[in-house]
């Protein structure tokens, strides 16, 4: 009995590991910043929420809505510090073995796997804990006003803090079974983000949630989704009771999920949620507790074991060399790194998902639906009579002054010659129809749903595209820093100028074929919209993607690449490290585009003037995508159908057109000028951090 | 004969700590300039700054008389800088690692592929073509990076620690490989702690301390001026201390010292006969096991003048 608790002492308590990092926590400047910041952010919501609040009118009931405004505010910005932080203090487990100087030592102590295992997660997890801890005097600000239950405070920071734990678990189990390399962070990361952004996005169409046929024949939707108890995120509305997200009552779910687990998945997703991420990060350990000797002991990563056993390698580390181009600088950044069998595996599985991704969507866009009455070039000129199917009503005739809508737009007469769906039509005394309401053709997946879907997968492409070659260019000249090549480089007769020149180039042409995918999947829509328009010749003609976006498309998103690559090369000129010129880089684009995004859909969604709103909006690439994609959601006033205009008035494309062309060129000055600054500096700056 | 590196008062500081102070160094075309030091004596920065990596503080330092700092670009197509680690690319095999400097030098087309070709063949690596530069073994690190700087054939080898970490195979073929390029006509700087192979291939040597040029001159001179004061290892069967003390009375004996078992007796300046030592010895009952010159080489010339002192 003495043995156990002997064990668990030593495994978290008295784990050496562990209390070296409590013991020095609180003397680092940088953590002390930190925490501050975090703290100071809790406090400004705290205060401005109860400055702002709505219901400031003092009495009890007031106050405790505040309070409860307030704790879902400082419940979503610990969870989003939580997600941000977790990943950047254990990601470096990753690379432990690389830098293992310290781990082997610690390998050839008398420590136990699992205090190994556990020191290394929980050292890494301390700074993350400690910041949810010191900030629990500031949730309890809430308790003072009431209205928000103890148990959702808890249950808060329980899903915060079983998310740092599972993504700790998860890096330390990609470190134990030798699967990372300094690489593998920034995919760590990019999992990450795209876990919880996907997940959520996701979570918004009605695919993802249960549906089913109630005693009252009433069909019944689930507020949650099947990854509301998988997802922090979605996970966190549901302890604030909001009503978007209420959970079923057990008894009202269908009988087959009506057992456990998928009762508990269900009726309490928080719950499962915690437990779910407790455990799973309790299975990632186990191996490495496990294994952690054994696989440190082995030669081969199990990478390379598969490799070798698939016959996709002979473990030999040997391969044809490839040609080298005249600018060395440049084929490095653009074939070595893009070469490597996990870059070539995420290249050409980013491209080929992508590309199906839009080739689906065509094919449920294209694919139609039979509606109950629809016109099929059915309107005889001659008779004046309009067939409609489905009406079990033979040719019916058409009144003179007939009024005909197709959606909320006016239509005329030539419009019955087409085929739609028939939405409304009533007759006159003499049988004749009066007004005809008609719609466009059902498909699987209507124009609105086509364009919204494609526009989420160009702008999810394009921002992964964007993460890719930031986190690239920020990487590339620390990293000849640190490993010492470029002590090598600059000892040639190669200058700053085809240095940077060399880079830049190299990780443009890193990105293009992934560039590709957000051009060609709008490039088959507008094949098969051309196509349909030369059958159509329909002048209320909608199209999926404006024909333009050829053209606009790839010089706005090549050159915002480019930008993204100077910017980043930059931060990795004057950053000491990989991972700060990383941080600073990344962090800049996602705030740039950010702003500009937040700027252009304001004034596209409020402007009255839909010329300016274009104008605006061309100059980011995200609105500009929009604007080609999926105008009349998000710029409505520029492409109000309501309005009397046309669906596509060609004054604000024409605008759009010339703005995005004007802002390519303001971008690539900004890329020039960027440039020769960096040219003009190098020298300076790399001597600077020579020592 | 043409001075190729040439400093004049040639200083570096780093912030306050001082790497190098007014270094003044010559080496002629054609030599093999060996430069010792203990660690952090200044070595690395003075072949930094020879290979316009760094600026120097103060002074000048010549290559080929073009001026570092201000003739960067015209030294770095004559120089091969190999430094102390080995600066290795990831996912690129052998053969690119040396088209890629070779590019980097402008050395394109047909021309490219044979002077690879070539350098793989002189340095012996031409069945690891295919070979990922990472996984190669430290040896072939080495040699590679020798192969390196010969895409270009450069006047001027800087080599910092080329040989440091070797097994003693490598250390051997690296030694035969920078002979051979010696003979080439090559003019070479070396910095290595491996003092008896730098005497067998260096003609000149320069031992430096705490960022100062201690001696800088031919290996036969140093041998020579450490020589200066003749020492003689003697044994004896019994009270060592005594027969030291009883030595170190006589006039030509500088000093006398039971070291490690035997007696270092060291003579003054210009004593070369030793005959005395086993007479008086012999003559006071003392019975003789070992009589013997201490052989002055390159190790023990520089433990002679160097004093240990680090930064």
């Amino acid at each position: 009995m003495l043995g156990i608790a002997d064990y668990l002492w030593r495994l978290v308590p008295g784990n050496p590991i562990l209390l070296r990092v409590v013991e020095n926590a609180g003397k680092k400047r940088r953590d002390a910043i930190i925490r501050c910041g975090y703290l100071g952010l809790l406090v400004i919501v705290v205060l401005y929420t109860l400055v702002t609040g709505s219901d400031n009118t003092g009495d009890l009931a007031a106050l405790s809505r505040t309070s409860t405004v307030l704790f879902q505010q400082m419940s979503y910005l610990q969870l989003g510090l939580v997600a941000l932080l977790s990943p950047i203090f254990t990601a470096g487990a990753i690379t432990q073995e690389r830098d293992s100087q310290t781990y082997d030592i610690l390998l050839s102590t008398p420590l136990t796997n699992g205090q190994i295992v556990m020191g290394s997660l929980l050292s890494r997890e301390f700074f993350v804990i400690a910041l949810l801890v010191s900030g629990i005097p500031i949730f309890a600000v809430t308790q003072i006003f009431g209205g928000v239950a103890i148990e959702s405070i808890v249950y808060s920071f329980l899903i915060a803090a079983s998310t740092a734990m599972v993504t700790g678990a998860m890096a330390m189990a990609i470190a134990t079974f030798k699967v990372g390399t300094r690489r593998t962070i920034f995919s760590f990361y990019l999992f990450i983000v795209v876990y919880l952004v996907g997940g959520y996005l996701l979570d918004r169409a009605d695919f993802f949630h249960l549906t089913w046929i109630d005693a009252a024949g009433n069909k019944v939707r689930t507020f949650t989704s099947w990854f509301t108890a998988l997802n922090p995120f979605l996970a966190l509305p549901v302890i604030f009771k909001d009503k978007a997200h209420l959970p079923p009552n057990l008894a009202d779910l269908p009988q087959g999920y009506q057992t456990w687990p998928l009762g508990w998945y269900w009726t309490s997703p928080a719950s499962f949620y915690v437990c779910f991420m407790l455990l799973l990060s309790l299975a990632m350990m186990v191996p490495s507790v496990l294994f952690l000797r054994r696989l440190a002991q082995s030669t081969t990563s199990i990478k390379g074991w598969l490799l070798q056993n698939l016959r996709l390698s002979k473990g030999d580390r040997t391969r044809k060399p490839r040609p080298v181009w005249h600018n060395p600088i440049a084929w490095r950044e653009a074939r070595t790194k893009a070469s490597a069998a996990r870059s070539t595996f995420l290249r050409y599985g980013f491209i080929v998902l992508g590309i199906i991704g839009a080739v689906v969507l065509l094919a449920m866009h294209s694919t139609e639906l039979t509606p109950a009455l629809f016109i099929n070039h059915s309107y005889d000129p001659t008779k004046n009579t309009l067939y409609i199917e489905g009406s079990h009503q033979p040719e019916i005739p058409v009144a003179p002054g007939v009024e005909v809508k197709i959606g909320d737009a006016p239509a005329t007469l030539d419009n019955l010659y087409g085929r739609y769906e028939v939405a409304n039509f009533t007759q006159d005394a003499n049988q004749a129809i009066a007004t005809i309401d008609l719609k466009e053709y059902p498909r699987k997946l209507d124009p609105d749903q086509a364009r919204s879907w494609l526009l989420g997968l160009t702008i999810v492409e394009f921002s992964v595209i964007l993460l890719i070659i930031s986190n690239a260019a920020a990487s590339t000249v620390t990293r000849e820093k640190e490993d010492g090549t470029l002590d090598l480089l600059l000892s040639t007769p190669i200058t700053s100028r085809y240095y940077i020149w060399g880079k830049l180039r190299g990780l443009v042409a890193f990105v293009l074929p992934l560039l590709a995918v957000p051009v060609a999947s709008s490039l088959i829509f507008i094949v098969h919209d051309v196509a349909r328009w030369l059958a159509a010749r329909d002048d209320n003609f909608q199209w999926i993607v404006f024909p333009e976006a050829m053209l606009m498309m790839p010089a706005m998103l090549i050159i915002v690449c480019a930008f993204a690559a100077i910017l980043g090369m930059q931060m990795s000129l004057r950053c000491r490290t990989t991972v700060r010129a990383v941080m600073s880089s990344v962090g800049i684009v996602v705030g740039a585009c950010a702003a500009l995004g937040w700027c252009g859909y304001s004034v596209l969604q409020s402007s009255t003037a839909p010329e300016l709103a274009a104008a605006i909006g061309a100059f980011s690439p995200f609105t500009l995508l929009t604007l080609l994609i999926d105008p009349y959601q998000f710029a409505g006033n520029g492409f109000n159908i309501n309005a009397g205009t046309s669906y596509d008035p060609p004054g604000v494309r024409i605008v759009a057109f010339v703005v995005c062309a004007v802002a390519i060129a303001a971008y690539a000055m900004g890329i020039f000028s960027m440039y020769k600054s960096m040219v003009k500096n190098f020298d300076m700056t790399i001597r600077r951090q020579s020592r | 004969m043409a001075a190729v590196i040439k400093t004049v008062n040639l200083t570096k500081r780093y912030g306050t700590l001082v790497a190098l102070s007014n270094l003044n160094l010559e080496i002629n075309e054609g030599d093999c300039f060996g430069f010792i030091g203990p660690n952090g004596a200044g070595k690395t920065t003075t072949i930094k700054i020879l290979a316009t990596l760094l600026q120097p503080t103060w002074g000048e330092a010549r290559v080929c008389d073009y001026v570092v700092g201000y003739q960067s670009r015209s030294i770095r197509p004559l120089i091969g800088y190999v430094p102390d680690y080995f600066g290795a690319y990831e996912d690129m095999v052998v053969q690119e690692y040396l088209e890629f400097f070779a590019a980097a030098y402008n050395i394109n087309g047909a021309q490219r592929t044979k002077i690879v070709n070539d350098v793989l063949e002189l340095t012996d690596l031409g069945f690891k073509r295919d070979a990922a530069v990472d996984g190669l073994s430290r040896g072939m690190k080495q040699r590679l990076s020798i192969a390196r700087v010969l895409v270009h054939d450069p006047k001027v080898l800087l080599l910092d620690e080329p040989a440091g970490n070797l097994d003693p195979r490598a250390r051997i073929e690296m030694r035969e490989l920078l002979k051979e390029l010696r003979r080439m006509g090559k003019t070479i700087l070396i910095s290595s702690h491996i003092l008896p192979e730098l005497a067998d291939l260096c003609n000149t040597v320069g031992i430096i301390e705490q960022g100062e040029l201690l001696y800088s001159g031919p290996v036969a001179d140093i041998v020579r001026r450490a020589r200066a004061g003749t020492v003689v290892h003697v044994g004896v069967l019994r009270a060592p201390e005594q027969a030291a003390a009883l030595l170190a009375q006589h006039p030509d004996v500088e000093s006398a010292a039971p070291n490690n078992g035997y007696i270092e007796v060291a003579l003054k300046t210009g004593v070369r006969d030793y005959s005395f030592i086993p007479s008086q010895l012999v003559a006071a009952g003392f019975q003789i096991n070992l009589l013997r010159e201490e052989e002055v080489n390159l190790e023990t010339a520089f433990m002679r003048l160097t004093k240990g002192m680090v930064q």
